[in-house]
């Protein structure tokens, strides 16, 4: 049985049909969704996290199924995730928008809130010194008490990676984590992504649209177009793939290496 | 009960519902087109409806102190009245627009909403202080000119008066008018796409800012007509007598589909008959149990369910999702 | 440091002021602004708690011995600052914008009015009023029956979001409203717009008049809400509610129960209003449908909003300048304009005398919940006292 598994999964938005019965499975490592602008990757997650009800099809993680599951129980199965265009608390600090994505792991009640009473305190000094913790990992310690809305750009990035792992993820889902970063700085980030799948066994779904990172890191891509899946396999399958090429650059060309920004 | 009796009453409480409809209709348009075009409730809407009420009455007061108001034939009148509580709710919608909203345009959506909220209490007490210092008195009585209490038999249970007729005439034409504004006018077609695309229609040269002022401006004036009307039929009017109304309004609105004119008119007319049929026959058929003024509650009621179940309206129109 | 006997000064003239002029509008401004002061001011934090404890539990009882009206005042004060710390949960923390909520304030005030009065014999069968001492029960079955309202009216809206959630929240506090009204039949509820009276007060302790009892009631209640806000902001559930005001879609991403929480911040602000509604109806003795209408709802959100919403200290501080706003500067300008009016004061060659009697400086409350909302929204949208982040200790 694998980890993460989404069979036939089909989504229509009025007439259009945004996913046309995809299939999708993941063990371990790392897997990366490629495609054009508008192939359905972001939609793709959205149903994987509970945002967005699929019309048809089946998604399991760990064997349970997860149609029908509200975000937040979603989330707390251990499936958590970033957005396209960063959507950070803007008015809260690192460390806070850290905390709320611990949310889900906290066994307080009301009575425990208003009586402060020692589990409540210690279960937040424990949440405090985890999320200082995963705000070193990311490189972003020192801006713990940093409003969010006055970080630079990559920093909210690398917030916003901090806060998917504060739920304690086994399958943490990144849309376009490097966007809007050097070459450089998306190097470190991978070699970060890596780390994480080494030393807590995560398993990641990447969607990228930058194909040196894609290449590199992935231990398998899946390409989508209009909708439907047209390749999967290792990085170099793909890249030979000939409907991945055309999907990509038309009738001829080279592989996706050319296209950066599709 | 008497069966008899209440089939007796219908006509009249059509006829009713209808006037009633019409007047929730004109102060709909003023919330529809706004939010049509900035997303964005008007809240001060019903005091500038009620402030048309009150330049239609001083309007009149003046005539009645120079003896102008038997002076003039009536329909002249009417027309002198109905246009001054046009332009000054029209341009009053036009200044909160630009003092209170338009600062506020780039702001998360419930910073203007509130200031809206505010709008209307300052509204409601700057109508009193001035009304108390003008006239020491702020409930004002509009006066009568005795053509408008004319009343027509129409049958044996039901008679309509000259100021009913003259609410639907004056409605109908206004809705006529903005009908061919909105439709067959350069201006309405800018309105319209600015409604569509805000940005798109600025780069097509469209000066978005004059066309919100316009909005503004063709929606107050609307919501003044209704002011006046409202006078005419009511005769009693104070500074917070819009509030309600124009709850009411908002819910036909709602209703038709907010956003949607067509739909402004459509809500307001199944409100407002909705509002006279409970009004009548509410006690009537539960025996006293629950009295007229339920229909406040059931027209709130109709808000409430219908903004949770079928935020669209009845018409169907678009609503944008927002975060 | 000089601020250490710049404060202790400051009360204490404000005190003696106040000794020596009981009747002043002005010196009474005075005092409040010296416990301002004193807040703001940076001394130790054993000083300031000691300051503004001796100020409200000494001196402010003292001030009220002289001049009731005053102690009055300071309940009102304290009355509202309990409605504005739960709206401000709902609408500061929370981000939902909540224009019913009197309406918890009013079940609050109903629940006691109805059984702590002869009233409820003509719905039960005898054995009312309750006796006085039921009325500390009733502090808890207002909070209940104030949450339980919150949960019942926000399970069906709490999908709606932004200025639609704010519109039918209006419309349950209209409903609620009409309802009060007009529940006098077919069973009498409510007695309709004739109200309910005479409510029961509960025996007081070492035989303290009214006025002091309940001021140190209201003065109770404020402290346990201030805590327990203090509490909730600064805990999970705090955050999870700022999560939702900031972004709903991550919140829910990140794990935050969208419903619960929300229903959650509605029943936390309804029960800080069920209490005092409690308290207000025993103070007032007499409760209709008058006291609970939407300017209230519209007085409480200019509180929160002056004062800088989701902001404790800001709710604290603009609940106390709208009620003195509305009770003493609005009441005290229509006394002082009554007085030179029969003095026949002239000014620029205008008689006073001349004003228009249905002139009222004392009736435009809405003027200036008004003029407050479109102000800050206009030039200062995060409130004079804005909230603050929390700045946690590093490295531990």
């Amino acid at each position: 049985m694998a980890l993460f598994e989404a069979r036939r999964v089909t989504k229509r938005f009025g007439g259009l049909t945004a996913l046309h019965r995809v299939d999708f499975a993941l063990e371990q490592g790392i897997a990366s969704i490629i495609g054009p602008n508008g192939a359905g990757k972001t939609t793709l997650f959205n149903i994987f996290t509970g945002l967005y009800a699929a019309d048809d099809g089946s998604v399991t993680f760990r064997g349970q199924p997860l149609l029908g599951l509200r975000p937040d129980q979603i989330t707390a199965l251990g499936i958590c995730r970033t957005f396209q265009n960063i959507r950070l608390f803007s008015n809260m600090t690192a460390i806070e928008n850290v905390l709320v994505g611990m949310n889900s792991r906290i066994a307080l009640g009301l009575w425990d809130v208003l009586s402060h009473s020692r589990r409540f305190r210690r279960t937040e000094s424990h949440l405090a010194a985890r999320a200082i913790a995963l705000l070193d990992r990311v490189g972003l310690q020192a801006n713990a008490n940093a409003v969010a809305r006055s970080l630079p750009y990559g920093d909210r990035r690398r917030l916003e990676l901090a806060r998917a792992l504060a739920p304690e993820p086994a399958l943490l889902l990144l849309d376009e984590p490097t966007a809007g970063m050097t070459q450089g700085e998306a190097g470190t980030l991978m070699r970060l992504l890596r780390g994480l799948v080494a030393d807590l066994g995560l398993a990641i779904i990447l969607i990228e649209h930058n194909m040196r990172v894609v290449m590199e890191v992935s231990d398998r891509v899946t390409v989508l177009d209009h909708g439907e899946k047209i390749a999967e396999g290792s990085p170099r399958e793909v890249q030979e793939n000939v409907r991945v090429i055309e999907a990509y650059l038309g009738t001829r060309g080279a592989g996706p290496r050319g296209a950066r920004r599709a | 009960m008497d069966v008899e009796l209440l089939i007796g009453i219908f006509p009249q409480v059509l006829l009713d519902g209808i006037i009633l409809g019409f007047m929730y209709a004109l102060i709909a348009l003023g919330y529809t087109m706004v939010y049509g075009v900035l997303e964005f409730i008007n809240f001060a809407h019903s005091e500038i409806f009620i402030v048309g009420a009150f330049v239609g009455v001083e309007v009149m007061l003046g005539l009645k102190s120079v003896g102008l108001l038997e002076g003039l034939p009536w329909p002249v009148v009417l027309i002198l009245v109905l246009l001054a509580g046009m332009a000054g709710s029209g341009l009053l919608a036009v200044a909160v627009e630009r003092v209170a909203y338009r600062p506020l345009r780039n702001a998360p959506r419930l910073i203007p909403l509130i200031s809206a909220i505010g709008i209307s209490f300052f509204l409601q007490d700057m109508i009193r202080l001035f009304e108390s210092l003008w006239r020491n008195a702020f409930n004002l009585v509009y006066p009568t000119l005795d053509v408008l209490n004319l009343r027509f038999e129409l049958t044996e249970t039901m008679d309509v008066s000259v100021k009913s007729l003259v609410v639907i005439v004056g409605a109908l034409l206004m809705l006529w008018a903005l009908h061919l504004i909105v439709n067959r006018t350069k201006v309405g077609t800018a309105i319209r796409a600015v409604a569509e695309d805000q940005a798109a229609a600025s780069l097509m040269g469209i000066d978005v800012n004059r066309i919100i002022s316009l909005t503004f401006l063709i929606g107050g004036a609307m919501g003044g007509a209704a002011g006046v009307l409202f006078g005419v039929q009511y005769g009693l009017i104070n500074p917070y007598s819009g509030f309600i109304p124009g709850l009411k309004a908002f819910t036909a609105a709602v209703l038709g589909g907010i956003g949607n004119i067509p739909g402004a008119m459509v809500g307001g007319l199944v409100l407002g008959l909705l509002e006279a049929f409970a009004a009548s026959y509410l006690s009537l058929l539960t025996g006293g149990a629950f009295g007229a003024e339920y229909k406040d509650i059931l027209a709130f009621s109709l808000l409430i369910l219908i903004l949770i179940f079928r935020p669209k309206g009845l018409l169907g129109e678009v609503v944008r999702e927002r975060a | 440091m000089i601020q250490v006997p710049l404060s202790v000064g400051v009360v204490a003239v404000s005190a003696l002021a106040v000794a020596m002029f009981p009747r002043s509008v002005l010196v009474f401004l005075l005092f409040q602004g010296s416990l301002l002061f004193v807040y703001r001011a940076r001394i130790p934090e054993r000083l300031r708690w000691s300051l503004l404890a001796a100020a409200l539990l000494v001196l402010m009882p003292v001030i009220g011995y002289f001049n009731s009206y005053y102690l009055e005042v300071a309940t009102q004060v304290g009355i509202f600052v309990a409605l504005a710390l739960g709206l401000n949960i709902v609408v500061g923390l929370a981000g939902l914008l909540d224009l019913g909520y009197v309406a918890f304030f009013a079940v609050g005030a109903y629940s006691w009015a109805i059984f702590g009065s002869p009233h409820a014999n003509i719905i039960l069968r005898g054995g009312f009023p309750l006796a006085g001492w039921w009325f500390y029960v009733f502090l808890l079955v207002g909070l209940a029956v104030a949450a339980t309202t919150g949960i019942l009216l926000g399970l069906p809206v709490l999908r709606l979001h932004g200025d639609y959630l704010a519109i039918v929240t209006l419309g349950f506090g209209e409903v609620i409203r009409v309802l009060a009204n007009n529940l006098d039949k077919p069973i009498n509820f409510t007695n309709g717009p004739k109200g309910i009276t005479p409510i029961s007060r509960p025996p007081t302790p070492f035989g303290l008049p009214y006025g002091e009892y309940f001021y140190f009631l209201a003065l109770l209640i404020v402290v346990a809400v201030v805590i327990v806000n203090r509490r909730l902001e600064d805990s999970h559930i705090g955050r999870a509610w700022e999560a939702i005001r900031e972004d709903e879609v991550a919140a829910r991403a990140m794990g935050v129960p969208l419903v619960r929480m929300k229903l959650m911040a509605f029943a936390c602000g309804a029960s800080f209003a069920g209490v005092m509604g409690v308290l207000f109806s025993a103070k007032q003795v007499f409760i209709n449908p008058e006291s609970f209408t939407f300017l209230e709802s519209i007085g409480v959100l200019a509180m929160v909003i002056l004062g800088g919403m989701g902001s404790i200290p800001g709710a604290v501080v603009g609940a106390t300048v709208v009620t003195v706003l509305n009770l003493q500067v609005l009441k005290g300008f229509s006394l002082w304009l009554n007085e030179l009016k029969n003095a026949g004061v002239t000014v620029l060659g205008y008689s006073l005398a001349d004003l228009p009697t249905q002139f009222e400086p004392a009736k435009y409350e809405r003027m200036v919940f008004g003029v407050i909302l479109v102000l800050m929204m206009i030039f200062r949208p995060q409130g004079i006292f804005p909230a603050r982040r929390r700045q946690r200790e590093l490295g531990g």
